[in-house]
């Protein structure tokens, strides 16, 4: 699910770039940082405005001046029970490796319908009902979050597409 | 009717006793006599009619077959009439007074007795029924009708006749009748009505228990005789033994048996000449309280075919087999094994295996061979007259060492002494091995008792506080909530569905399960080979949960009791130190990643490729993986730990590059199944495609801004590094060049970037000059001296030779000045000497420590308090020294005015250094020698004149003082003694120096003067100026 979250980070500058672009480069800064970045809870989309960029201190002793940003961000959290759709990055006989945008889902085979079954040896590797439904690199899912697995710096699901209406779209 | 007499008797007060009647009837009138009977003996006799009235009719029948006679009559009315009967029999129930009364009118006899017996309730009536019934069934009646059929089928009705009625009751009725009935043994109510089992526990009112010794380990044939006795001698017997129930407790209380009984009394009696009994020691009343745990049995395994139990002793000690069959007696159970057989391989060529089994046990001892199905053609190697097929109904049958296998697996008989049924804890590889004996290759494997099994196995400690449960069964099934605390095996849960959300209620541990949800991590805490693994949860079913392990990515099913939820991140398991995926050596040239932990070994995949298993003694120790290692991909880009990597050749494998060893990458790829994921690549074979993830690239503000950092090469705008120390100008002597004091000479007192403040020799008062109008002098020669301008130049490097000669020091010999252009009135050693020879480098700048005897300069003129880029600092000592001498030779001048002198001003200024010449000059002697010495600082006025008159023409050859000079040491003591005796050099020196250079006369005092000022200020006013 996508929020606008509030959030502040800290910046330190140094001094050679203290100067008229400053504020230019704190925000280059920020958007680099965070665009993108995964928190292990959920994933920073988008920042979309500095609410605030505040008053820079002076460390003492280096010279460099700390700034603290306040701003505003898109951030996507997956959620167990979310319908998300994802693009298969690879199919194995263990099940099916999806990327739901930054996040990597698997689908067990135990979640896959009984009716679509592992074919190896089409070119590439697929799954497939022998019908209109085929599941290979590339294709198009729609899935179901069961699990989430918070790590350091990623997050791990797993998904299903035993349930009505998921499946390659 | 005597018999009626000893009845009575003997039944007053004690239970009604059903046998002795019949024994005694002999006629047809008896039969209608014993119900009346029956009414006699009492309400408390009448408990067990209704369990055993099936025994007792029949009994009763077969005695009574003389009397039998009369009732075919009655029989064949009954069997009319039945369902006319029945209806009576409910009327009688219902209203049952009248139609007593009615149907005992019809024999007078009884009528009376029955007028007697008024009061009786209704209980006796059924038992009136049963009698008869019971009687009914004459033999003579059997004959005439399908004998088992027509009796069953009516006692059968008259049951369900019996139990409707009691259906019919209302409760209330129903329940006094069981209690009048059952009232004194309130166990027996357990029958009909579930009842509290705290409800159950005796009181004080309950007969009392005493244990009583007897000899160890005849406690059963203690009990085995006074059942017996009791049977003998039953209540209601002319002696009865009043003692109601006999038990012993086995091994728990060896020695001791117990009776239960009313008074103490009834037990000794009943005890009396008992075998084994020891009735020395005094019997002893088990407290009420303690009564139930006497009584508690610690319930024995129950052995079910399929089950699984495992073997305690003999060859198969520790096996895991599966119950064929359980013998009825209980004690015999036939069980499937999987063989341990040899097939007589390790026996000696003529010992037959079961001839000797003493010898064979040794050697089973000693080697037990692996659990293997039989193999028939292994066992007709070597022994196939012990082999012998039995015609089974598979087919598959062999007889071998008198053993059956069927289908490969031994079946036996064993005692249920020799196996274990309690933890047995079945793992599952043990159990695949009976699976395996599936027809279709399927496994067959009855999951049902395997989960029973283990589940009687339970141990409490599976349960942790925190974990999400369910009962399901028992009273509470479906309750859904999580464990609160654990004690033995009972757990505490607080529920958290449903209408008792929030109440705290207690389960036993089989009675739960643990409850997970899809998409739970777990980890597996014991119980099977997956013990350690971490996973997610795809699938719940029942009691097995499927969970997808985070390290393989592979589906393992598995029983929920053995999972819990998992915290940790991390997705490994762990043997020792070593983690899956973690580098380790293994010898010098080797490393390899870890990518499985067994139990005890490790599975691991080394540089080259190689997968092995080793031990974790093999590993010689563990690489700590190293954030900052750095390689380069096949185009030359720096790859680091992190980041995503893809081989250019080969399977294209791609992967994160978990660790970096020498040109060696190990990848990791999640997508992949073997190896856990580990795949090696050598880093020429491998292109970037992603570097980690939010490394960012943009310019890191906490460095230089390179924008500013690219313009100092060019523009050389930087800053230079801040000066340190005094400012060199300071305590110079100084000639002014311009203005109002132009050619005055002063002394720099202080000086800061633009102007100095001088000193003047003439005015003794400090005046501000601008510094570009001053220009350093030698003090004693008065000779311009090239110094960096300001406050001892720029930067490193910056002073070049030019701004050298250009600068004050514009007469530096580099300049090609002539001495005479120098000046005019100074000697061409003058002007030599003013140009760097070493001495002079380190006059002019920077205090040498020729220079400088106030001590605080260091002995080394180009490291010391000199920086390298102060104007001396330039001028080695072999670029002076190299350059100017050849140049003085070369031009005429004499080669001693600079090359040879040098060594006298080094020595000369060297307070430590003096040669030996010298130092006899310039003790205090010298000083008294020389009379216009005008400072006491003898060392430099001692020296100086010395010094310079050493160059002087009149000196001795020059070649000699050429050739002494490059040591400085030698240089002067050579040339002192050869060149002017050392007395003359003694004795004329100041005059002789004087002399001849009247110029020198005056700057004699100089140099002496400017050092002491340098030194202190005053002496320098004293000294004669011409």
């Amino acid at each position: 699910m996508f929020f606008l979250k509030e959030e502040t980070k800290v910046i330190s500058m140094h001094p050679s770039y203290f100067g008229p672009n400053m504020r230019e480069y704190l925000i280059g800064r920020l958007n680099e940082e965070e665009e993108g970045r995964c928190t292990g809870d959920h994933f920073v989309i988008c920042v979309m405005d500095m609410v605030d960029i505040g008053e820079g201190r002076v460390m003492p002793g280096i010279g460099q001046a700390e700034y603290t940003i306040r701003y505003r961000a898109i951030i996507w959290k997956p959620f167990r029970g979310e319908t998300v759709d994802a693009i298969v990055t690879s199919v194995k006989p263990t099940g099916i490796f999806t990327l739901a945008g930054p996040l990597s889902v698997f689908i067990a085979r135990k979640n896959i319908p009984s009716d679509i079954k592992w074919e190896p040896n089409t070119v590439p590797p697929q799954y497939t009902d022998h019908a209109d439904q085929v599941i290979e690199k590339g294709t198009s899912l729609r899935l179901k979050i069961l699990g989430v697995k918070p790590d350091v710096a990623a997050i791990n699901a797993i998904g299903t597409i035993k349930e009505d209406y998921l499946g390659p779209l | 009717m005597s018999n009626f007499l000893n009845q009575d008797f003997g039944s007053e007060d004690e239970e009604d006793d059903f046998n002795p009647a019949p024994q005694e009837e002999s006629d047809a009138e008896d039969l209608k006599v014993k119900p009346t009977k029956k009414e006699h003996s009492g309400g408390d006799g009448a408990d067990e009619q209704d369990d055993v009235k099936y025994p007792r009719d029949t009994h009763a029948n077969e005695e009574d077959d003389a009397k039998d006679v009369e009732d075919d009559e009655e029989i064949e009315n009954e069997v009319d009439d039945d369902d006319e009967e029945e209806d009576e029999d409910e009327e009688e129930d219902v209203a049952s007074r009248p139609q007593k009364r009615m149907k005992r009118v019809a024999n007078p006899f009884i009528e009376d007795e029955a007028g007697v017996d008024d009061e009786e309730d209704e209980a006796d009536d059924e038992e009136d029924e049963l009698a008869e019934y019971g009687m009914e069934t004459h033999p003579d009646d059997l004959d005439a009708l399908p004998q088992g059929t027509e009796t069953d089928d009516r006692r059968h009705r008259q049951l369900d006749r019996q139990r409707e009625i009691d259906a019919s009751m209302d409760a209330e009725k129903q329940a006094q009748m069981l209690k009048e009935r059952y009232g004194r043994n309130r166990a027996a109510a357990t029958d009909s009505l579930v009842i509290p089992k705290r409800l159950l526990l005796p009181s004080v009112e309950d007969p009392s228990i005493w244990g009583g010794r007897c000899k160890p380990g005849k406690e059963k044939e203690v009990v085995y005789s006074i059942q017996k006795r009791i049977e003998e001698r039953p209540a209601g017997s002319r002696n009865p033994i009043r003692i109601i129930s006999a038990f012993e407790r086995g091994n728990i209380m060896q020695g001791w048996f117990y009776c239960e009984a009313r008074r103490q009394a009834d037990v000794t009696e009943g005890l009396e000449a008992i075998n084994f009994y020891y009735p020395s020691q005094k019997l002893t009343l088990v407290p009420v309280k303690e009564m139930p745990d006497l009584l508690r049995v610690q319930k024995s395994e129950e052995l079910l075919p399929g089950g699984w139990i495992r073997i305690k002793r003999g060859k198969y000690m520790g096996d895991l087999a599966q119950i064929e069959e359980v013998e009825t007696n209980g004690l015999n159970v036939t069980v499937r094994l999987v063989p341990r057989l040899d097939y007589g391989m390790n026996d000696d060529a003529f010992g037959a295996p079961a001839a000797d089994a003493k010898r064979k046990r040794g050697a089973v001892n000693t080697v037990r061979p692996p659990q293997r199905l039989f193999s028939e053609t292994e066992a007709k190697k070597k022994h196939a007259k012990y082999l012998s097929s039995t015609s089974g109904l598979g087919g598959k049958s062999w007889n071998y060492l008198n053993d059956n296998y069927v289908d490969g697996f031994l079946i036996k008989d064993m005692r249920v002494q020799h196996l274990n049924a309690k933890n047995v804890n079945p793992r599952l590889e043990e159990v695949t091995m009976f699976a395996r004996g599936g027809e279709d290759g399927t496994a067959n494997l009855d999951l049902a008792s395997l989960a029973e099994t283990l589940k009687n196995s339970t141990a409490e400690d599976s349960y942790q506080p925190g974990d999400p449960v369910e009962v399901y069964r028992g009273e509470q099934q479906g309750l859904i909530g999580r464990t609160v605390s654990t004690r033995g095996d009972i757990i505490s849960l607080q529920v958290t569905e449903g209408e008792l959300a929030g109440q705290t209620i207690d389960a036993p541990v089989r009675t739960l399960r643990k409850r997970f949800r899809e998409g739970d991590h777990v980890k597996v805490i014991g119980g099977s080979r997956y013990q350690n693994e971490l996973g997610m949860v795809v699938q719940v079913k029942d009691d097995t949960v499927t969970l997808l392990s985070d390290m393989s990515m592979q589906e393992i099913t598995i029983f929920s009791k053995d999972l819990r939820l998992s915290a940790e991140m991390a997705a490994d398991g762990q043997l020792g130190i070593y983690d899956v995926h973690d580098l380790v050596q293994l010898d010098a040239a080797t490393v390899a990643c870890v990518i499985k932990v067994d139990r005890e070994s490790l599975r691991v995949i080394d540089q080259n490729g190689s997968i092995r298993n080793i031990l974790p003694t093999q590993i010689a120790n563990k690489i700590e993986p190293r954030r900052d290692a750095v390689a380069t991909d096949r185009n030359g880009a720096e790859i680091r730990s992190g980041d995503t990597v893809r081989e250019v050749y080969g399977e294209q494998r791609s992967g994160v590059i978990r660790h970096i060893h020498r040109s060696f990458l190990f990848l990791h790829n999640k997508a992949q199944a073997e190896n856990a994921g580990i795949s090696v690549v050598r880093t020429t074979n491998v292109v970037t495609v992603s570097a980690r993830g939010g490394r960012p690239t943009g310019p890191d503000l906490t460095k230089m801004n390179p924008a500013l950092a690219m313009q100092t090469p060019g523009g050389g705008a930087a800053m230079p590094p801040p000066r340190r120390g005094r400012d060199q100008l300071i305590g110079k002597t100084v000639t002014i060049r311009k203005g109002r004091y132009k050619g005055l000479v002063g002394i720099v007192r202080d000086a800061d970037d633009s102007s100095a403040q001088v000193e003047l020799y003439t005015s003794n008062k400090p005046v501000h000059i601008p510094r570009e109008i001053l220009t350093p002098k030698d003090p004693v020669s008065k000779q311009p001296l090239s110094m960096g301008r300001g406050r001892g130049g720029g930067g490193p490097g910056g002073r070049t030779p030019h701004t050298s000669s250009g600068g004050p020091g514009r007469d530096s010999w580099a300049g090609g000045r002539t001495p005479i252009a120098a000046d005019s009135s100074r000697t061409p050693a003058w002007s030599g000497a003013a140009a760097r020879t070493p001495a002079w480098g380190g006059l002019n700048g920077s205090r040498t420590p020729a220079w400088k005897n106030d001590g605080s300069r260091t002995a080394n003129p180009y490291d010391g308090n000199r920086t390298a880029y102060g104007g001396v600092g330039s001028r080695t000592p072999s670029w002076t020294s190299g350059s100017k001498t050849p140049y003085d030779s070369s031009s005429g001048f004499d080669a001693f005015a600079s090359g040879s002198r040098t060594p006298g001003w080094n020595a000369g200024g060297a307070t430590g250094g003096r040669t030996p010449g010298w130092n006899s000059m310039s003790g205090g002697r010298d000083q008294r020698d020389f009379d216009d010495a005008p400072t006491p600082g003898g060392n430099y006025s001692a020296p100086t004149p010395g010094a310079y008159a050493a160059p002087t023409p009149g000196a001795p050859t020059p070649g000699g003082w050429a050739e002494s000079a490059p040591t400085p040491g030698g240089a002067f003591s050579a040339p002192t003694p050869g060149g002017p005796s050392k007395r003359d050099y003694d004795a004329p020196t100041p005059a002789a120096f004087d002399a001849p250079t009247p110029a020198m006369g005056g700057m004699a005092a100089t140099p002496g003067a400017g050092y002491g000022g340098n030194d202190g200020g005053p002496r320098y006013d004293d000294s004669p100026s011409p």
